[in-house]
């Protein structure tokens, strides 16, 4: 039986949405949390109330009601933090890394996965400067970064890094709101 | 019948076998994808659409942190390919009409067939039951219980005996089969 189902699942998932991996999470770790050596993986368990409070902030709040961070230190000293935050779009999903200063503003943004059909999208809207225009946002401001590549880039790029700037949103929102006020 | 394969004139009898030939490079590829994102276990296709275990059956009252040490080995992990319910919803949307049409096309070659009609009716159920029970099987995994990736395995067989059935007998039929049949 057990053959049996194997065999299945080679005609099982036809449907599985293609997603390439851009940058690996190691690398993208290495890149939002520069000189770290030691890390610290930070889980939050949304209650509902503040599951529906980040909803109401984003539009967004995680399936399975957790939100995970990942923070580093060089000899004991913290160099931030980061989460990954995934954005499905009728095209598929994308994910993007979202490192933190230890003072709390976007060190940076590294897109680290999209699918097949975008790929060709966010590497004209990355080659176009999409990702520097999060450095320094700090919770409460707004990703722009569609808006800022409309004049530069083609409107597969712009539509792209609209979602983008969604990850982005939600990486503000939740470390704004549960990275450093709920104690472990 | 008017509609018979065996008797077809020979564009159409290609137009079929291309046809099964597309769509089974397709099923080829299919098996390769499942291998790259979904793996080939229930236990996989469970994790694929039914998350993670989750290490708390209900949210919490208050928010909870929990933490742990993490290792560079352990962010190059592979990952599961997670399928949340967006992304479920997408899915279904965009997969469901595909295969409807994939197997209102193979449905057409079995009525083209020498079958008896109860065979042909079992095909043409089992053509169009394969895709519904696959994606039943993956909303019921997400929703209800890990253990109904099974029915999206044996969905997912069922479409491949499906398509494996037709093409043989189509083939078999069109190409090699020349006793009782008037040219």
């Amino acid at each position: 039986m057990n053959l049996l189902l194997r065999g299945a699942a080679i005609a099982a998932v036809l449907h599985v949405t293609p997603a390439v991996v851009l940058v690996k999470r190691p690398d993208a770790v290495q890149t939002l949390l520069p000189g770290a050596d030691s890390y610290l993986a930070r889980e939050v368990h949304l209650s509902d109330p503040d599951a529906h409070r980040l909803h109401q902030l984003v539009d967004w709040s995680p399936d399975d009601g957790v939100l995970t961070f990942y923070s580093g230190k060089a000899g004991g000293t913290g160099v931030g933090a980061l989460t990954f935050a995934r954005v499905d779009t009728p095209h598929g999903p994308i994910e993007v890394a979202v490192g933190f200063t230890p003072q709390g503003a976007v060190r940076g943004v590294v897109v680290t996965k999209a699918t097949v059909e975008m790929k060709a999208w966010v590497l004209e809207a990355v080659g176009a400067g999409l990702v520097e225009r999060y450095r320094g946002l700090k919770p409460g401001d707004v990703p722009a970064g569609a808006a800022a590549l409309a004049e530069h880039t083609g409107k597969l790029a712009v539509y792209v890094a609209g979602e983008v700037d969604k990850g982005v949103a939600r990486a503000l929102a939740a470390y704004g709101a549960f990275y450093n006020h709920v104690r472990a | 019948m008017l509609y018979d394969l065996r008797r077809a004139d020979l564009p159409i009898k290609w137009l079929v076998t291309c046809l099964l030939a597309t769509l089974g490079i397709s099923y080829v590829f299919g098996a390769l994808m499942v291998s790259l994102y979904a793996g080939f276990t229930p236990e996989r296709v469970a994790a694929t659409y039914g998350g993670r275990a989750m290490p708390m059956p209900m949210p919490p009252e208050t928010t909870m942190v929990m933490e742990h040490p993490m290792s560079m080995t352990e962010f190059a992990k592979p990952e599961v390919h997670e399928v949340d319910t967006n992304l479920l919803i997408q899915d279904t949307h965009v997969h469901v009409p595909m295969y409807g049409v994939i197997a209102a096309a193979l449905s057409l070659v079995v009525a083209g067939l020498s079958l008896s009609q109860g065979w042909a009716l079992a095909l043409i159920t089992l053509l169009f039951s394969a895709p519904w029970l696959d994606f039943a099987g993956m909303w019921l995994t997400k929703f209800v219980s890990g253990r109904f990736a099974a029915f999206t395995l044996i969905g997912g067989w069922a479409m491949g005996l499906g398509y494996v059935a037709v093409a043989a007998l189509a083939i078999q039929q069109m190409w090699f089969r020349t006793r009782g049949v008037d040219r």
